[in-house]
């Protein structure tokens, strides 16, 4: 029961994306800045560095209060790696559309992994 | 006997208790089997609603995304404001459980504080409604996209938990099932080995049981030919004698033969 | 205001900006533009326009934040032309045109500083044309108060901040709030400042910014409803001048629903034929109606206000124009460019025609 009180903290949001995305998460109230200005949003922009997402993407998936995810497809993309290897349940990755890419299920890290297994 | 098997000892006891475990071992095999064809079928559910959702969420997030484009077209630029008032989440998820065939599948549930909360004076001077209502559209995108990760979640946790009862029911399909039949086998074989061995032995002491008859039956034909030629003083006696001894040695040779 | 006179100073400054306002899309171009495809049909149509080649040299997969940024851009190398080439009092007019964009600027620091970020970047998200000389020296400035002393010394805003705020307000207040008070002390300036240039000028700049006022009046009021803005406050930031002023905006300051706002607008001539037919619950309009929403209506009314300004001639009005015509155009433009992108062709035609 030890992981069942684990994700009863798990309440947050954390979001990567570009602007727009991000900007429109957080008009739905997803963001939260912390005591110690670690915020849950990361907007991507032209001169945002791969390492910064890539560091930006673990440091949310091992937080202990992130639930979820929100990452960019497009962004998702250029850390396609890390992605593919990421398989714990918690937090959840979820891949989302931008307005500027529209979502395709061919690249889902995790829809591949269901045409792997269903791939008959 | 090239095939793995326990290390036990050959006694009927063993055999009993193994063909016991072979019993169990395959009830719990089909058992297995059938929780997983259950969390298949679970599983295969949850793989459509997530791949229907994902292309729902697609259109979602267009017409959330297009509402923005309202927004800026009216009021201008919000990301900075929105960004930086960002402080305290209103919309949270919270996490329960669902029980399937014994597996605790975790659920996400969107929890919005209510209120406008942070944003409601942004755009006050142009533009307000049309946040409000990206507002409203994005907390409906969220929403969406919340009960999208709990189906995902769903999904790498079933498909963890598919696995290892996959690799239980091939385990003890292909590895467990084989090697008690082969104790089984082996137990058998040793027993049998034991009764040959017990034959041989029986029909060994026969033999010799035999050599020694025939011996004593020579010795007292001698003794009955001496007899004869000594007189007929002990006739009576020694006609009768040699009779009963043949009738017993008769009986012990079916006794061998079974 | 003298005529014979006005060409000494204003002259080739008003020939300008005419001519800007010739290159102004009109509504054949704007049909071209909608029945684009694809963006980079949209680059192209836009080739033939006074756009010309500005989007030339961008990468093909044109996004429209890039396309808002190049046209405004345009936008702001005009305008500094104009600027350039001013003389007293023109240039003091064009001055006042930038102090609504410095606001805004203002306002972006003092939330970057009070989330203690890196102004420096800050800087960089600030609107052009609100660029003032010692704004880099507001980066200097760590904490709020400090902050408010700055801007109180460096700021073209000092008189506005004087009049309505004291250092511990920016820290309390919601900056909104601020905002719009701030905003409300600009509107209320500019109108004394355009009355003392005197006729023509004060006419058609008090109508324009008139209107201004009453359409800010009217949105505070609609979007304060179910928020913590208390009816007194609201109050507060209506711009003290317009036609709604004072009377409508007593009645405004106390409504509850929208109902009641449109009564109160009934009343206005100028207003009532804008809400016939408006979308104004907040509830029903899903982005799913292409029903105009009163904000187009503004827009609408805005863009006839400032067309008419250059019926005139002799007036420092065409200058304020000619921006807010330029700005609805960038609207405009980049609302096509976004439908186009998104595949929402069905609402493409809700841009506000100019000519």
């Amino acid at each position: 029961m030890a992981q069942h009180a684990a994700h009863k903290n798990r309440t947050l949001i954390a979001a990567i994306g570009d602007e727009d995305t991000v900007t429109g998460l957080l008009l739905a109230g997803i963001g939260d800045v912390n005591a110690q200005q670690q915020a849950n949003f990361l907007v991507v922009e032209a001169k945002t560095t791969q390492e910064q997402i890539e560091d930006t993407f673990l440091a949310f998936t091992k937080r202990p209060d992130v639930a979820i995810v929100l990452i960019n497809q497009h962004i998702a993309e250029s850390i396609r790696g890390i992605l593919d290897e990421y398989d714990a349940a918690f937090p959840t990755v979820l891949e989302i559309p931008s307005k500027d890419h529209p979502y395709d299920p061919e690249k889902d890290s995790v829809l591949k992994r269901v045409q792997l297994l269903f791939g008959d | 006997m090239a095939a793995v098997r326990d290390n036990v000892f050959p006694t009927r006891m063993n055999l009993t208790v193994t063909k016991t475990r072979l019993k169990g071992a395959q009830t719990g095999h089909s058992l297995l089997k059938r929780k997983s064809e259950a969390l298949t079928t679970r599983f295969r559910v949850i793989l459509r609603k997530i791949e229907d959702a994902k292309l729902k969420m697609g259109k979602v997030m267009q017409t959330a995304s297009f509402s923005l484009a309202e927004v800026a077209y009216i009021t201008g630029d919000i990301g900075y404001q929105v960004r930086e008032n960002a402080k305290r989440a209103t919309f949270k998820v919270a996490a329960k459980q669902e029980n399937v065939s014994g597996v605790l599948l975790p659920a996400f549930e969107a929890e919005v504080r209510a209120g406008a909360g942070q944003f409601e004076l942004t755009g006050l001077g142009r533009g307000g409604q049309q946040v409000q209502r990206a507002r409203t559209a994005y907390v409906a995108a969220v929403a969406m996209l919340v009960e999208l990760a709990s189906l995902q979640t769903a999904f790498v946790i079933l498909d963890e938990i598919i696995k290892v009862t996959n690799r239980r029911v091939n385990a003890i399909e292909y590895v467990i099932i084989p090697r008690i039949e082969n104790t089984i086998a082996h137990i058998n074989s040793e027993l049998d080995e034991q009764d040959r061995e017990e034959f041989y032995r029986l029909k060994k002491i026969q033999s010799k049981k035999k050599e020694r008859a025939a011996r004593a039956q020579k010795e007292i034909d001698e003794a009955a030919r001496r007899a004869i030629a000594d007189g007929n003083l002990h006739q009576a006696v020694g006609g009768d004698a040699p009779a009963a001894r043949d009738l017993l040695a008769e009986q012990a040779d079916e006794d061998v033969i079974f | 205001m003298n005529e014979i006179h006005f060409n000494v100073d204003a002259g080739y400054l008003e020939g300008v900006v005419r001519g800007y306002r010739d290159g102004l899309i009109t509504s054949p171009q704007y049909l071209n533009l909608t029945q684009c495809e694809t963006m980079d049909d949209l680059k192209l149509q836009l080739a033939t326009t006074d756009y010309g080649s500005l989007l030339q040299n961008e990468p093909s997969p044109l996004s429209t934040s890039t396309l808002a940024a190049r046209c405004t851009d345009a936008l702001v190398a005009e305008f500094q032309y104009l600027q350039q080439n001013a003389a007293e009092p023109i240039s003091r007019f064009l001055d006042y045109i930038t102090y609504g964009y410095m606001i805004d600027n203002v306002i972006l620091l003092i939330t970057g500083t009070l989330h203690e970020r890196d102004t420096h970047d800050l800087l960089e998200k600030c609107h052009p044309l609100g660029f003032f000389d010692s704004m880099p020296a507001l980066c200097v400035a760590t904490t709020v108060k400090e902050l408010y002393h700055t801007v109180m010394v460096d700021s073209p805003l000092a008189g506005y901040f004087r009049e309505c705020l004291s250092a511990e307000d920016l820290n309390e207040l919601n900056m909104e709030i601020i905002r719009n008070t701030l905003y409300k002390a600009y509107l209320e300036d500019f109108d004394a400042y355009c009355r003392s240039l005197g006729d023509p000028t004060a006419t058609i700049m008090s109508e324009i910014l008139s209107f201004e006022a009453d359409r800010r009046t009217v949105n505070i009021t609609i979007n304060s409803f179910g928020t913590e803005l208390s009816k007194d406050d609201r109050a507060r930031l209506y711009p003290r001048l317009g036609g709604m002023y004072p009377e409508a905006q007593t009645k405004l300051a106390r409504v509850d629903d929208m109902d009641q706002v449109k009564a109160i607008l009934e009343q206005y001539g100028e207003y009532r034929s804008m809400i016939v037919g408006v979308n104004l619950s907040m509830a029903g309009g899903d982005s799913g109606s292409s029903a105009l929403s009163l904000e187009d209506r503004f827009f609408a009314k805005e863009v006839q206000l400032n067309k008419d300004s250059f019926e005139q001639q002799f007036h420092y009005g065409v200058f304020y124009s000619w921006l807010r015509l330029k700005e609805q155009e960038i609207r405009n433009v980049v609302w096509i460019a976004e439908c186009i992108s998104q595949h929402q062709k069905d609402k493409i035609a809700n841009y506000t025609n100019i000519y």
